[in-house]
């Protein structure tokens, strides 16, 4: 059931919250249960065979973690034993979402490499798998390393099928969230609500007004690489500039709605973007940008693996990062290879192809060069005015690389991705409508053909998508984010970080339980819910 | 070993690797505390500290200490 549905908003919501409320005026128990009844039917809506798909794989889990708890609480004496089971549990996840998410993608790479086809099934991915086993994997670690030490399979059940979090995130550790339903008074409270509807509206107005709103003149544009048009530059930065704004408010604002929606049984889930377009280095953005997503890789994978590499370069007396005495071997091995690796393995999370591969490695390329300036270059800001000189600079050249990136991550095939970037770069000339050549005609006769006649798109879509990149990007940039726009209720674990650049904008834009902000928010309110109907799903459900 | 004497072992491995005696660390002392006490830095340390005292944290402790004092306590269990 997505979140922008007329079932979810006018018949599942209620339901669930009115059940919930009534039943935890008698028990805190019941009301939990009926969350997990609730979110069981809220995955099993479309295809009532995913329940049956994911139970088994909770199942298994389950037992796995309770073996795990006895062995970790023997202490040292069973310490091979609950590395195996460790061991077990991850390869088992990992096996899950292969499965499903991986065969296909193996067999095309056996069909391109051999040439001859595999006759496979196509297996049809269950919603949220990826993050679902994600968080079942951070789950086992926190087992084994006893930060979790105790817990119920109807515990267990919540915290994997929470609907709010369920199928796109955020990623979440059962310690920062069991511990708030055991705390929950599972009622109606004013606050709480309040500030969870509204970062539901909030949500609900990014998605389906203005990431479906711009994706009007995205989409065909992708849609026309993909079946062999060649974009020209106009077309090429269109797409590219509308996709990373449409990528950032659709999946924002799934995150804000699955905040809200969390906010209203009384529980805070962490945050997932902290305005990451305004980042002014590639790793900034990485720590603003799906950061449980970084956070969980981080913790997981890059540190682990980088505190094994050290180890072993300590013992082999080489050298270690250390600031500007830095080697290069050690530059390599120690942060190049882990952060290539890490990033490899965020590609093939996302989607299993050629380019969610080369996004991903793309972006290990950018964090490794970040990394190289900060080692061996720059020196540090030691002033703020120093800092500020030094944003836009830092903004733009991270902004361009994301954005080029994008395009990998969009598009359908490794050949329309090569069309929308040689267009970006001016390989194929400067497009225009029939209706705008008419004043450069002139410029154009001595352009060697370089400005042209373009129909990539249309003189009114031009218009209109250049009115939508501005108006997002302006608005990304100029305001604060909805977190801190509520930042005096807190709707998220952690606060977000003060609000920088224009002050009365963003002293105006503060929350309170005031008759303005109802009348405001009820009229984002109508016109998101005028827009709903189309089947319109969030980008990150597909992952 | 006791907690001073740990808390004194840490002062010097850190004030070694990031090339600055003024540093002063306190069992309440967090990473953020410390001027260029980065991530990578936080590594080499753990792993001085491992090859000093001669044990080996698990990636799950090195992931969860928030403080000095968790590293010192940490380490005491280890010793023990």
């Amino acid at each position: 059931m997505l979140f922008n549905s007329h079932e979810f908003i006018f018949a599942f919501l209620p339901l669930t919250l009115l059940g919930f409320y009534l039943l935890g005026a008698r028990s805190r128990g019941l009301a939990l249960f009926w969350l997990v009844a609730a979110s069981l039917f809220f995955y099993g809506w479309w295809r009532p065979i995913n329940v049956l798909i994911i139970a088994p794989s909770i199942a298994v889990n389950y037992i796995l973690a309770r073996i795990l708890r006895r062995l970790a609480a023997a202490g040292d004496s069973r310490q091979v034993a609950a590395r195996v089971v460790l061991t077990i549990g991850i390869v088992f996840n990992v096996c899950f979402l292969g499965y499903f998410k991986y065969v296909n993608f193996l067999g095309t790479i056996a069909h391109d490499l051999t040439g001859v086809d595999f006759a496979l099934r196509e297996v049809v991915l269950p919603l949220g798998i990826s993050f679902i086993t994600f968080q079942k994997i951070a789950f086992l670690i926190d087992v084994y390393g006893r930060r979790v030490q105790s817990f119920t399979l109807g515990n267990y059940a919540l915290f994997v099928l929470f609907f709010p979090q369920l199928i796109a995130g955020p990623i979440v550790h059962y310690r920062e969230i069991m511990p708030q339903f055991e705390k929950a008074s599972c009622r109606f409270e004013a606050e709480s609500f309040a500030s969870g509807i509204t970062l539901f509206v909030f949500g609900l107005f990014k998605k389906v007004v203005l990431a479906d709103g711009i994706a009007l003149y995205v989409t065909p544009l992708y849609d026309a690489a993909a079946h062999g048009s060649m974009l020209s530059f106009t077309g090429g930065w269109i797409a590219a500039l509308g996709f990373t704004l449409l990528i950032y408010f659709d999946f924002s604002g799934y995150t804000d709605m699955a905040l809200g929606l969390a906010r209203l049984v009384g529980v805070r889930l962490p945050p997932n973007f902290d305005s990451p377009l305004k980042a002014a280095s590639i790793i900034d953005f990485w720590l603003r940008w799906h950061m449980t997503l970084t956070r969980f890789l981080t913790a997981y994978l890059y540190n682990p693996l980088v505190l094994w590499l050290t180890r072993r370069r300590v013992a082999q007396r080489k050298g270690v990062l250390s600031g500007r005495r830095t080697t290069v071997g050690a530059f390599l091995s120690l942060l190049v290879g882990p952060t290539l690796l890490t990033m490899f393995v965020s590609g093939i999370w996302h989607g299993a192809g050629y380019l969610f591969v080369l996004w991903g490695l793309l972006h290990g390329v950018y964090l490794s060069i970040n990394h190289a300036w900060r080692i061996f270059g720059s020196r540090p800001a030691d002033s703020q005015t120093q800092r500020a000189e030094r944003w836009f600079p830092g903004f733009l050249l991270t902004f361009l690389s994301v954005v080029v990136a994008m395009v990998l991550f969009r598009s359908a095939t490794p050949a329309a991705a090569k069309s929308i970037l040689q267009g970006m770069f001016g390989l194929h000339g400067i497009g225009l409508p029939q209706a705008f050549f008419g004043p450069v005609a002139s410029l154009a006769a001595h352009s060697g053909g370089l400005l042209h006649v373009s129909d990539e798109i249309s003189a009114s879509d031009l218009v209109a998508a250049a009115g939508w990149i501005v108006a997002l990007l302006g608005a990304t940039l100029a305001l604060p984010n909805t977190l801190q726009i509520l930042e005096r209720y807190s709707p998220a674990l952690s606060a977000p970080r003060p609000v920088a650049g224009i002050g009365w904008l963003s002293r105006a834009l503060v929350w309170t339980p005031s008759l303005i902000w109802v009348a405001g928010l009820s009229v984002l309110a109508a016109i998101a819910v005028f827009q709903l109907g189309g089947q319109s799903e969030f980008l990150y459900w597909q992952f | 070993m006791n907690e001073p004497d740990l808390l004194a072992i840490c002062t010097r491995i850190l004030r070694d690797l990031l090339m600055d005696d003024r540093i002063v660390l306190t069992m309440n002392t967090r990473r953020p505390d410390v001027p260029n006490w980065d991530s990578f830095a936080y590594i080499n340390f753990i792993v001085a500290l491992e090859n000093e005292l001669g044990i080996k944290f698990n990636v799950a402790e090195v992931e969860s200490f928030e403080t000095v004092g968790d590293i010192v306590t940490g380490a005491m269990a280890r010793l023990r």
